[in-house]
């Protein structure tokens, strides 16, 4: 197979150019004065201390990771069983649940985000319906309900086909042989099932919280103008600012958090994996 | 106990069914909608969908969402599974470091990358527009491809080409009969992924699109909130249009079955007819697109028009009608605040026409990048009212031609709001716990001031930074004691529905909101308004002047003005239009917010002063946060 290691030059080339890049660019705006060209330009940490300085920042990073966090236990809870029962289910079903899952994403984002504004809004068909259990006066549009609803909307099918995934490739001879030596059905699935998935789980929870963390258009429509995240930050900062160098520095804030968080997600993985080792 | 069990997984099934398809439910129910609401289900009719096909601007986005999604998947797996091929026999070193490279798109917050993506093409000048959304979507969808094929190859026999090779195929029929076969559903799974991500796709593609290119999010998210319901209508096509491709996939080899049954073996291609159906439907809606007609001895036959207008902002016919008579064709790219025009304008974009407000057309005349109109080309002062022309920020409209105009007021539902009360306490009715809870601030830093200021008897075009922090103060007060919403143009259907008592709104879109609610009244305080205009100038580095002043022309012209203003329900600056539709018959008979308040002296028009509109955005960004730690 050795003949076919230069098929990968162009790919290597590509992204190097399109990948690594731009986030390269990010990191230089992030520290360049206002104005700078990038040829000529002198470093500054400004941008950095700009945001770690101002409480109301820290306060909008920290509700985002927040609502992120809610959204992706949200989604685990509510994915997890859906993803196991349609991994039981026959190859058929498995296909249409599947598909049945995947179609609403061909759909427009915005646009389904949209009908849900017409769905929770005053006098719209929800509060009809909580209405008649005399619950007709709870607000539910522009309110963090609505956007965490929102997200968990637009990113259950992450978490659902991820886990499902990663419950399908399971050797279901395993079961029984688990069954066989006497374990009851929640020690197999506890010692079994739940680590054979934890891949999933683990792919299902950066598919989920990175959108989360960072979306702007479900707060915006959702939360209405008084519901700011920091996606919505740092697209005030490019689109109607114009401080793309701020803007660049909140960016590399949020990548390296990112990038802490998910690491650390992978240490859990490994140790667990680790873990289990040791036991066998 | 197993069985129940599985009853409750189904009932759970069900409901996450449910769940994922209420909102496309509704949002083809309203696509059939009689009215602009997208609440109240007032009859039905087929208007969005006549109003779908006529808008030229949301089949291009069609057309180009799925151009795009084709294209990008169709590059991305080929792309994506020569690379993973020819990584997997790389050196550990190398195979590791890609893997973290591929990481960076998809472990990284899609705003950063959209981020990257778009200083990149700014640093290095690219265009951006349809060339580099494609870019961009080819760069974040081969890492999934990679990530779907790579276990393929892992679990392969490493011998399995070598083997090949050995017995007389070439290396590349080794690679394409022997190793891609085999990875193949890996391959499948890899353009699916591509091309859902592609085809979803909103937060890159805002970010990296240009020269009007739009995909579908796009128009969505800059329709902001004025809510044009022919997107339900395009979504309700999209939704059929997936129906019938799944259809097809999940019949063909059910047919193909039956046909050579006596074969034996069959191939089941899924993706083939897939391709061939995504291909079918492109040609088909670009023919739909381009079908226009193609007369000759036009004045601007086959050029090019670049608008850069307000969201939903022109008429339903304008755009079209002026075609025809040209020859030209339009390009409209829509923004939703000066701000966001102001940045792209600095940043070099090309437009022949921009639409801004008084003090932004101030800021771009003072930093020169507009040109003086040519007034020997334009043939419309004298059909536009005297009251729009000549405005401080521009006083001999040498570079700027009216197009619509009105003020700042307080909408309020008659039924619920004592006019005495406005009448008394003019803005300071927003500070009135009476209405708690029931009022809407709209989410305009100058506006929000304007009202603060006026409430406090200043002048809005204040430089004092006491008085402004007075301002501020005021708006705190309000929204930690109010139980404020603030909202955008989602006012206009909330009002329209009668949700809320108050809320500060434009003329032109409180005069929408009493054409569809009698029960709506529109107030201005004595203590002054923002007396506003929007008008049509031309940037400095406009490609095509002189069909921009054909436009201008004709936008100010009796019928292209009436088409606006009447679908739009802003105030027209062509008198003759705002007469007609203000007077007996007229669309906005009797509703007076349609027309401006003249003669009082508190009224201003905004100016342009750097400092002051910083110190006002960061004042009305801590209002905001203010609001969300109240909520």
């Amino acid at each position: 197979m050795k003949r076919f290691s230069k098929l990968a030059v162009p790919y290597i080339i590509w992204a190097a150019l399109m990948l690594v890049l731009p986030m390269a660019l990010i990191a230089m705006y992030s520290v360049m004065e206002p104005g700078n060209s990038i040829i000529s330009f002198s470093l500054t940490l400004d941008h950095y201390i700009k945001f770690f300085t101002d409480p109301d920042f820290l306060l909008i990073l920290w509700r985002s990771l927040l609502i992120a966090i809610k959204t992706t236990i949200i989604c685990l809870i509510l994915g997890y069983p859906a993803a196991y029962f349609i991994a039981r289910s026959s190859e058929k079903v498995q296909n249409i649940l599947i598909l049945c899952i995947t179609i609403p994403m061909w759909i427009n984002m915005l646009v389904r985000t949209y009908a849900w504004i017409g769905l929770l809004s005053e006098g719209g068909i929800i509060q009809r319906i909580l209405g008649i259990f005399g619950l007709g006066d709870v607000e539910l549009l522009y309110t963090e309900g609505s956007v965490l609803l929102g997200m968990v909307y637009n990113f259950l099918p992450f978490m659902i086909l991820q886990i499902q995934t990663s419950l399908s490739k399971m050797d279901h001879s395993l079961l029984e042989a688990s069954a066989d030596l006497g374990a009851s059905p929640a020690q197999t699935f506890r010692r079994v099932t739940l680590p054979l998935s934890l891949p999933g789980v683990i792919n299902g929870i950066t598919l989920v919280f990175l959108p989360a963390v960072s979306s702007f258009f479900i707060p915006k429509l959702l939360g209405g103008g008084q519901y700011f995240l920091i996606g919505n930050m740092i697209e005030n900062q490019f689109i109607t600012v114009g401080e793309w160098n701020f803007g660049s520095a909140i960016s590399m804030i949020m990548a390296v958090i990112m990038m802490l968080l998910m690491m650390l997600v992978r240490k859990i993985e490994t140790r667990n994996q680790g873990g289990k080792g040791a036991k066998a | 106990m197993k069985k129940k069990r599985r009853t409750l997984g189904k009932a759970l099934m069900i409901l996450m069914i449910a769940f994922f398809y209420l909102p496309i439910l509704y949002m083809i129910i309203f696509s059939f909608n009689d009215g602009k609401s997208l609440t109240s289900f007032t009859g039905f009719s087929l208007r969005w969908y006549q109003h779908m096909l006529e808008s030229q601007d949301m089949m291009t986005a069609l057309y180009t969402t799925f151009s795009i999604a084709i294209l990008a998947t169709i590059v991305a797996t080929v792309v994506g599974t020569v690379a993973a091929i020819g990584l997997s026999s790389s050196r550990k070193v190398i195979r590791n470091i890609m893997e973290q490279v591929n990481n960076l798109p998809m472990m990284n917050p899609e705003i950063v990358t959209a981020i990257g993506f778009m200083l990149l093409f700014i640093t290095f000048k690219v265009e951006k527009g349809y060339v580099t959304m494609l870019l961009a979507h080819i760069a974040f969808c081969i890492p999934y491809v990679m990530l779907s094929v790579m276990p393929k190859i892992r679990s392969l026999d490493p011998n399995l080409a070598d083997a090949a090779m050995d017995l007389g195929a070439t290396p590349f029929k080794a690679l394409t009969k022997v190793i891609v076969p085999q990875i193949t559903p890996g391959i499948v799974s890899g353009a699916l992924i591509a091309f859902t991500m592609s085809v979803d796709d909103f937060i890159i593609s805002y970010f990296v699109t240009g020269s009007g290119v739009k995909n579908l999010s796009i128009v969505v998210y800059t329709m902001s909130k004025r809510v044009n319901p022919s997107i339900n209508a395009v979504s309700t096509l999209v939704v059929v249009i997936i129906t019938i491709v799944l259809l097809v996939i999940n019949l063909a080899p059910v047919i193909a079955e039956k046909r050579v049954k006596k074969g034996g073996a069959v191939k089941r291609k899924r993706w083939v007819p897939a391709v061939a159906v995504c291909c079918v439907l492109v040609v088909a809606v670009a023919a739909l697109q381009r079908g226009g007609i193609t007369g000759k001895d036009r004045p601007f036959e086959g050029q090019t028009l670049h608008i850069y207008n307000w969201g939903e902002y022109t008429g339903e016919n304008i755009i079209g009608d002026f075609e025809e008579e040209t020859g030209a064709t339009v390009v409209m790219e829509n923004f939703d605040s000066n701000e966001q025009m102001y940045i792209k304008v600095a940043n070099g974009e090309a437009y022949d026409i921009l639409v801004p407000s008084d003090y932004m057309i101030q800021r771009l005349i003072e930093e020169d990048y507009l040109q003086k109109l040519d007034k020997s080309k334009l043939d419309c002062f004298d059909k536009l009212s005297d009251a729009v022309l000549g405005l401080p920020y521009d006083p001999n409209n040498d570079y700027s031609v009216p197009y619509f105009w009105g003020t700042v007021g307080i909408v309020y539902d008659k039924t619920k709001v004592d006019i005495e009360d406005l009448e008394r306490e003019g803005y300071n009715i927003f500070l009135d716990q009476k209405y708690r809870g029931d009022v809407y601030l709209y989410d305009s830093e100058r506006d929000s001031f304007m009202m603060a200021l006026k409430a406090l008897g200043y002048s809005m075009n204040t430089e004092n930074e006491a008085e402004l922090n007075e301002a501020y103060e005021w708006l705190v007060q309000c929204v930690e004691t109010m139980d404020t919403e603030i909202v955008t143009d989602e006012i206009i259907d909330n009002m329209a529905q009668g949700r809320k008592a108050l809320g500060l709104i434009y003329s032109g879109d409180a005069s929408y909101v009493m054409a569809e609610n009698e029960d709506m009244g529109y107030f201005m305080p004595e203590t002054g308004t923002n007396l506003w205009s929007d008008a049509m100038v031309i940037p400095k580095n406009a490609k095509n002047p002189d069909l921009a002043h054909a436009f201008i022309n004709y936008a100010s012209d009796y019928d292209g003005a009436y088409d606006n203003s009447s679908y739009v329900g802003y105030t027209s600056a062509n008198q003759e239009v705002m007469d007609d539709l203000s007077g007996e018959g007229g669309d906005y008979e009797g509703i007076n917010a349609y027309i401006p308040r003249t003669g009082n002296e508190n009224d201003e028009v905004f100016e342009y002063n750097a400092d002051t509109k910083k110190i006002i955005s960061d004042l009305w960004s801590r209002v905001k946060i203010a609001a969300s730690n109240a909520g």
